[in-house]
């Protein structure tokens, strides 16, 4: 019995473990866990995702899927232009403006027009995908640390649209405006931040 | 460090979802020529000079295979084959180049993703698995470029810092 147990203890590590675990999400910043780590560790990009889900559940059909389809798309189009080093206006403010205008168009229930809804989160995956493209490390599987990257950052779109159900529960609308409210107002802190600095 | 197991994984899993809209009838025979060209494939002696070229592959297979999702009808029956095929190919050569054999017991049973992905589809949600294979268009797209950038080292401190 010992015996069987340890030998299915053996395949399961040799299943499991490689060489490579031993530099992922350790010393550099780099590998999957690291990457998939990164968007929770940062206030104003986890507040912007949920806010994405958040909005996009709020608006309805085919913004709920499609806030959540465009959002890492164009993210990745502002990481190849921060790793070209292509010059953009303060990343900082952008991002933080993100998380403003996001969390006022939640608080002020925003019924924004497809285009525009889909403008607006577009411009700001810009910004979100520039900072995270300029600190993208080569040191340490940069390839692992993207897909967990695009991997957590989809799942808090997930995230931001369960919470968005809320509003077809008895005072939901409040709670997801209210939510909207406060996210608004670490936004407008974060601005006022990234300005003074 | 570039290991074979993740993109070999996410290529099973873009397959998965791709054959999930092919007719149920092409299901098994594309998920065992997948494995068995994933195998053979791995054991071929495959130059060192052809690994970016292989990982490219990989990308571009992982797009192609999650792009079919958005087709109106999803694939038939011969196309989810040349797919399989293709996949096959693929995360067999990165395996060969750059892994283990282990690698390819990791990344096999991500084709199963068939199985949610069939479900969603039955249940009338389609559009979980087209949100997520559009992740996967965007993961690898920013991985196929990252083989022409100069990337920043990851001990420089970010926006946050």
């Amino acid at each position: 019995m010992i015996r069987r147990a340890r030998k299915g203890v053996l395949i399961a590590m040799l299943l499991l473990g490689s060489s490579a675990d031993a530099h992922v999400g350790t010393g550099l910043a780099g590998g999957f866990a690291s990457g998939f780590e990164h968007p929770f560790t940062g206030i104003d990009h986890l507040l912007a995702m949920i806010s994405v889900g958040l909005w996009g559940a709020f608006l309805g059909r085919p913004l709920i899927y499609a806030l959540p389809v465009i959002f890492p798309a164009v993210m990745v189009g502002g990481a190849v232009l921060g790793m070209l080093n292509v010059p953009m206006p303060p990343v900082e403010a952008g991002i933080a403006l993100s998380v403003l205008v996001l969390g006022g168009c939640i608080a002020l229930s925003a019924k924004a027009p497809i285009w525009a809804a889909c403008l607006i989160v577009a411009t700001f995956a810009v910004f979100h995908g520039y900072a995270h493209g300029k600190e993208l490390p080569s040191a340490a599987d940069p390839i692992g640390y993207s897909v967990g990257f695009v991997l957590a950052t989809g799942l808090l779109h997930v995230f931001g649209i369960c919470v968005g159900f809320l509003t077809h529960r008895p005072r939901g609308l409040i709670a997801t405006r209210a939510i909207g409210g406060v996210i608004g107002g670490i936004g407008a802190w974060l601005l006022y931040k990234a300005i003074g600095d | 460090m570039r290991g074979a197991a993740l993109p070999a994984a996410l290529v099973s899993t873009a397959l998965g979802l791709a054959i999930a809209f092919a007719p149920r009838s092409a299901w098994m025979s594309s998920v065992v020529t997948f494995a068995v060209t994933a195998t053979v494939v791995a054991v071929l002696p495959i130059p060192r000079g052809c690994l970016d070229c292989v990982f490219f592959g990989c990308w571009v297979s992982i797009v192609a295979s999650a792009a079919t999702v958005h087709l109106r009808g999803g694939l038939n029956a011969p196309a989810a084959m040349a797919l399989s095929l293709n996949s096959g190919l693929w995360s067999g050569a990165a395996v060969a180049l750059a892994g283990s054999h282990v690698d390819l017991l990791k990344a096999l049973p991500c084709v199963f993703a068939l199985f949610p992905t069939a479900l969603s589809v039955r249940l009338r949600m389609p559009m979980a698995a087209k949100v997520v294979s559009s992740w996967l268009i965007a993961m690898a797209i920013l991985a196929a470029t990252l083989q022409f950038l100069p990337v920043t080292p990851g001990y420089m401190p970010d926006h946050l810092d």
